[in-house]
């Protein structure tokens, strides 16, 4: 650090001991211990006030974090981390003679993989600076925090952030596929492979969310999205916010996925307005502000039957944004929504509170009842398509009176959403100020795992010490039965279902209505587990996969919103919440997914469902060569990968019939399945091939394996598949006789038992003899003690499955 | 002037900030510190503290917080609750005391000084020192090293017309002549009155005779009063407000009678131009940078100039007078000027007046995170309009060994508007 003119140096009078260990180890430089920088420090961008920190360490690298946290632990004094103090919900505020260790300058970017669309970035990069990096490959980082120009990756990765373009393309926790972290001794650890398809326990979706107090993350690898190629944004105007609320309901049913889909209600607008002078109407009761993006000749489709549901909603009037600086304008303001409504009150307790879709409109009118019965002002801003709302309650933090008005009214708000099936937070994390309400959503079992799992990884409580969960004395109050059947949400998207449920009946019921759970489409013929066909809801999530499928494959773990399962030690626990984003405690439901029952076996679960393709598309080339070039093969996938879809290539290299057959969704468009088909006849001409024969076919035969009799046997009814997913570097399409490609995640499928492992891929039998298996062995990198200890806390006995792997482990960390 | 802020109103405005913590990336020293007490959101909350009682201005850190504000008013800019200008004044009013070397700087007649033998010190140091005096004499005692820095960031443009011909004749590979300009048209442009401003009259006289000939060249009349004043800008910048309010005093009586008869007060330095017009009187209100003025006059006889350029924007332009564009649209007039933008144009570099004389080890972090970034556009020059960024870019790129000049705009536009000529007679 740069020093100028020192008026004082030195300036903690009583010279704690830890102070001068600190400043020994890093550096006078890396460690501040004034009272400016004390009281600075003490404070963040929420209206709450905990202690005076003892020193806060600006940390210049990984290794400085780990010294810090090991010198804390020795001295047995609470550590704080900090990245731009924009959280709103004080987790980042230190107790008393606590260290903050401020990472803001972890801020290295590294070289952007634009093959695997990824980079590898420190925690104290601002997230606006990722999108930044990456735009000259055409790509960006997906979650956009309304503070983004100030967040760090590090906060972000902390409360699972999300933002309003979110809606489409999903919160951090699926856009982190590595972190680099440092345990509460001080040990630095990576979460390991970040393969395209993780199974196993998930150790990078406990991190994410949980606040910074199971250890300190320093680096994340994060997955890049590419910016979409165009965009449009609605503004519609609703004289009657209930009208608005009712229709992003519409609107999210209709089959539009919106990128982003906020509502700005009038006092907000008044803020909005004031500030930055944009035109919006001060008039209506709420502004929505929808925006599509993706393919030119989609975003105009989706654009009429937007306009058209809209219209029918209650709407006064929608305008059309099309220029990109008209959209930045917008975006621009509703991102500074919350700075503006400075201008409302010196203070405000913003809330994240989210909840099922269908509930929207029953919290918002509980909203207005709270509002008057408390006398309060709230200025609310929405990312409606997700359910989860940003009431804002304002107040003159001089007036007692006020104060406490306004902090009754935020608590009947959050418990009103917990009452709707909601959750207290979406997005801002539980932190200090929800931890008194948290409770009353969390499962008792689920909560008592939380606390064995903060206290196996931090037992001294040093790391962000009592924040995120509930105080000790509160008991789970948030019960709920196990389902017994399948049970759809038509109007908030989600469908529970028992572990028992086949999933192409879950998914034949879905299509029905137009939705699926992406997680690979089952046909339903029943032709082997290869196509999902027989694979249960349980075996779902125990597996984490739902194997080779004909329409490219999406990780399970996305779209699993709440899961009851039964622990090694007996008990029933339920995790989640059946709303689209949610931070309210640890997040099990991602430790569970795919982790092979190792901890507890899946009972049930709420997905998520989105819009299924409108038709889709199978080509077929009777007779290829035995060998396609390796230009061929790398056409072909250039092809694919430019088909806004997932594919799927199935090919057999064998001298009998040497075939290959491509499977993609689309809207049967001519700019769509139609441009796709011409490019495969162009590809096929460049190589010498015949051309292919297409059959496209409505979405209803994805339920009825009308396209799964067009594939060969062997893709049907193999009883065992083994996943293949590419490892560092960049690999070559490995040839086995037969394989099934998926292109995003790019993936490979083969139906036989591989003898070598081809170089560059690595292997995971998935589905031997019909069987699902379990995950296999984590990376070396992973930290033992903590596979053991989850083990232990989740399974006392060992009465679940417990692979060789684990039994080295567990016999190696036993005391 | 700025009306003195009491404590009730302070206390409003310290109360429109709600930590949302946006402004925290647009602070220069934040970026080169990573420490939050050195942020626009650290400062206010320590100001609030200070102003309430429970904290002493001069207690640990405190002053240090305060005295590293740049003024650049790049918080302001992003800030979405409109905490204003007003409250960084009082900031630096608290913290700042002035040295007797700052105090000196705003004297028109101690820069002519410095300029007239700056030139001379360089070379000698050059010649005794090397090429890395600047680092050498970093370590030296503070008034030493002072002055050197104050010597490293002295701006600096070619003088003589034909120096300045052949240094951008050599980026280009074009061959200019320096024909005789051609007698100007009928005054049919705006009347101005011209504000020289003391640091550009003293540093870069010749840059502004350049400007003066192509302003009368699109047909303006300018007119400059022999008894201008400082703008006050260092004065208010420094804690000394009563200082400032006697200079615009001093100002107003001289161009007043002027103010009547033209249309703008132009003026080039754009730390000059956002203090002239920032206050509520009638300087303030004819008062026009004289990058808006040009690009006003849309100059349609610019010659090509094949040329790679990086726009710096200066903070009392960007944010202060909110001009952005209108240095962009006047370069697009020059056929074959590429235009390039750096990473963080709202960041300050600091040059901030005297800032590089109080604090050199920030200020020269702060202008080499910005010289790398204006590196990295691949430019072969960089154009901006303030004398202070001028100097201090140009030193911070030398540190980094970038053979990349740093002109002002306008003489960039003279250069295209001499190519245009030239185009024109040699066929």
């Amino acid at each position: 650090m740069v020093t100028t003119r020192r008026t004082a140096s030195n300036t903690n009078a009583r010279r704690d001991p830890l102070v001068s260990a600190l400043r020994r180890a890093l550096g006078a430089d890396q460690v501040k211990d004034d009272v400016a920088a004390r009281l600075v420090y003490s404070r963040d961008a929420s209206h709450l006030q905990l202690g005076r920190p003892a020193c806060v360490v600006i940390a210049r690298h990984a290794s400085a974090v780990a010294r810090t946290v090991a010198l804390c632990r020795q001295h047995g004094r609470p550590f704080v981390v900090r990245g731009g103090g924009t959280g709103l919900a004080g987790g980042a505020l230190p107790p008393d003679d606590a260290v903050v260790l401020a990472l803001g300058r972890l801020d290295s970017l590294g070289e952007v993989d634009d093959v695997r669309r990824r980079v590898q970035v420190g925690a104290g990069v601002v997230n606006d600076a990722v999108s930044a990096w990456a735009t000259r490959y055409g790509l960006r980082f997906a979650p956009d925090p309304s503070s983004q120009a100030a967040a760090t990756i590090g906060g972000n990765v902390a409360v699972n952030a999300g933002g309003p373009h979110c809606l489409k393309d999903g919160v951090t926790s699926r856009h982190v596929r590595c972190l680099e972290w440092v345990d509460t001794w001080g040990r630095r650890w990576s979460t390991g492979h970040c393969s395209a398809l993780t199974r196993g326990l998930d150790l990078r979706g406990l991190l994410v969310g949980s606040e910074g107090t199971l250890g300190v993350v320093t680096s994340a690898v994060v997955d890049l999205q590419p910016v979409p190629r165009s965009s449009l944004v609605l503004l519609a105007e609703f004289p009657r916010l209930a009208d608005a609320t009712r229709a992003v309901v519409k609107l999210m049913g209709s089959g539009v996925v919106p990128q982003a889909c906020e509502i700005v209600d009038r006092v907000m607008l008044g803020a909005v307005e004031e500030a930055f002078q944009q035109g919006f109407a001060t008039d209506v009761d709420a502004v929505m502000i929808c925006e599509l993006a993706g393919i030119p000749e989609a975003v105009g489709e989706d654009a009429r039957v937007a306009e058209a549901v809209l219209m029918q909603s209650g709407v006064r009037r929608v305008q059309r944004a099309i220029e990109p600086e008209e959209q930045a304008r917008l975006w621009n303001c509703r991102k500074q929504a919350f700075g503006a409504v400075g201008r409302l009150a010196p203070a405000c307790v913003s809330m994240d509170v989210v909840v099922p879709l269908a509930r929207l409109t029953d919290l918002v009118e509980g909203i207005q009842t709270i509002t008057d019965e408390h006398g309060v002002k709230v200025a609310t801003a929405f990312h409606a398509g997700d359910g989860n709302l940003h009431p804002g309650v304002q107040f003159d933090d001089r007036d007692p009176d006020q104060t406490v008005r306004a902090n009754r009214a935020a608590d009947a708000i959050i418990e009103r959403a917990q009452t709707l099936g909601g959750s207290c937070t979406g997005e801002h994390g539980v932190g200090l100020e929800k931890r008194h309400l948290v409770h009353r959503q969390l499962d008792p079992v689920a909560l008592d795992l939380m606390r064995g799992i903060k206290d196996l990884m931090d037992p001294e409580n040093l790391c962000n010490p009592d924040k995120a969960l509930p105080a000790r004395e509160l008991v789970g109050r948030g019960h709920k039965p196990v389902p017994e059947g399948i049970e759809f949400d038509w109007d908030s998207l989600t469908v529970t279902a028992p572990a028992s449920t086949p999933l192409a009946e879950l998914q034949a019921a879905a299509l029905e209505r137009g939705l699926w759970v992406p997680v690979g489409v089952a046909a339903g013929d029943g032709h082997g587990p290869g196509l999902a066909g027989e694979m249960t809801v349980g075996q779902l999530l125990s597996t984490g996969t739902a194997g080779p499928s004909l329409l490219g494959e999406l990780r399970v773990r996305d779209s699993v919103l709440e899961i009851w399962a039964r622990t090694g030690r007996g008990d029933v626990l339920h995790a989640g919440a059946p709303v689209l984003k949610n931070v309210a405690g640890y997040d099990l439901v991602r430790l569970l997914v795919g982790s092979g029952d190792l901890l507890a076996r899946p009972l049930a679960a709420s997905f998520a469902l989105q819009p299924a393709p409108a038709a889709v598309s199978m080509w077929v080339w009777p007779s290829t060569p035995v060998a396609l070039s390796v230009e061929g093969r790398q056409d072909i996938m250039q092809v694919l990968r430019l088909h806004h879809a997932p594919a799927m290539v199935a090919r057999e290299r064998s001298q009998d019939s040497p075939s290959l057959w491509v499977a993609a969704s689309g809207r049967d468009s001519a700019w769509d399945l139609g441009a796709m088909a011409g490019l495969l006849e162009t590809w096929s001409e460049d190589h010498g091939m015949p051309r292919p024969v297409e059959v496209r076919l409505p979405r209803a035969a994805l339920a009825d394996g009308r396209l799964t009799a067009l594939l060969p046997a062997w893709c049907r009814t193999s009883p065992s598949w083994t996943l293949l997913t590419p490892a560092e570097g960049r690999p070559e399409w490995p040839r086995p006789p037969r394989l099934v490609w998926h292109t995003r995640p790019t993936v490979l499928w083969t139906p036989d038992e591989l003898r070598d492992d081809p170089v560059g891929w690595r292997s995971d039998p998935v589905i031997r003899d019909n069987v699902p298996q379990p995950p296999p062995s984590p990376p070396p990198e992973s930290p033992a003690w903590l596979l053991a200890g989850l083990r232990r806390l989740f399974d006392p006995s060992s009465t679940l499955p417990c692979p060789s792997w684990l039994e080295q482990i567990l016999g190696e960390a036993s005391p | 002037m700025t009306p003195p802020l009491d404590a009730r109103r302070l206390d409003t405005l310290l109360r429109s900030c709600v930590s949302c913590g946006l402004c925290l990336p647009t602070c220069a020293t934040y970026l080169a510190t990573g420490d939050e007490t050195c942020s626009p959101r650290g400062r206010l909350l320590l100001l609030g503290e200070v102003m309430a009682d429970r904290l002493a201005p001069d207690a640990p850190g405190v002053e240090q917080a305060f005295e590293t504000c740049l003024g650049c008013m790049a918080c302001s800019a992003t800030c979405p609750s409109g905490v204003s200008f007003d409250l960084l004044e009082t900031l630096n009013s608290m913290g700042r005391r002035p040295t007797v070397g700052t105090q000196l700087l705003d004297r028109p007649g101690v820069l002519r000084a410095l300029h007239q033998s700056g030139g001379a010190a360089r070379s000698v140091l050059r010649r005794t020192l090397g090429d890395g005096w600047r680092q050498r004499l970093a370590s030296a005692p503070r008034p030493l090293a002072r002055l050197s820095r104050l010597l490293g960031i002295m701006p600096d443009s070619p003088e003589a017309d034909h120096a300045l011909l052949d240094l951008l004749d050599r980026l280009t590979g074009l061959r200019t002549v320096d024909v005789t300009l051609p007698s100007p048209p009928a005054a049919t442009g705006p009347r101005v009155a011209w504000f020289t401003g003391c640091a550009d009259a003293a540093l870069l006289p010749g840059t502004q005779r350049r400007l003066g000939e192509f302003l009368v060249g699109q047909g303006c009349t300018l007119q400059t009063v022999p008894d201008e004043a400082c703008c006050g800008a260092l004065a208010a910048h420094t804690g000394r407000p009563d200082r400032a309010a006697d200079l615009r005093r001093k100002n107003l009586e001289a161009f007043g009678p002027l103010l009547q008869q033209t249309d703008h007060l132009v003026v080039a330095a754009s730390g000059c131009g956002h203090e002239l017009s920032r206050h509520d009187d009638d300087l303030a209100r004819r008062t026009l940078d004289a990058v808006v003025l040009m690009d006003r006059l849309a100059p349609s006889d610019l010659g090509a100039v094949p040329l790679r350029v990086a726009v710096h924007d200066p903070c009392h332009a960007r944010h202060g007078q909110g001009i952005v564009d209108e240095p962009r649209r006047l370069l697009r007039r020059i056929p074959s000027l590429r235009i390039l933008e750096p990473a963080e144009p709202h960041v300050c570099c600091g040059g901030a007046g005297v800032y590089g004389v109080d604090h050199p080890d920030l200020a020269a972090a702060m202008g080499r995170r910005k010289a790398q970034h204006l590196i990295d556009t691949g430019c072969r020059l960089v154009v901006t309009t303030n004398p202070g960024c001028l100097g201090h870019l140009a030193d911070a790129l030398a540190m980094l060994g970038a053979d990349i000049p740093i002109l002002p705009l306008s003489d960039v536009v003279w250069y295209a508007w001499l190519r245009g000529l030239n185009e024109r007679t040699t066929p």
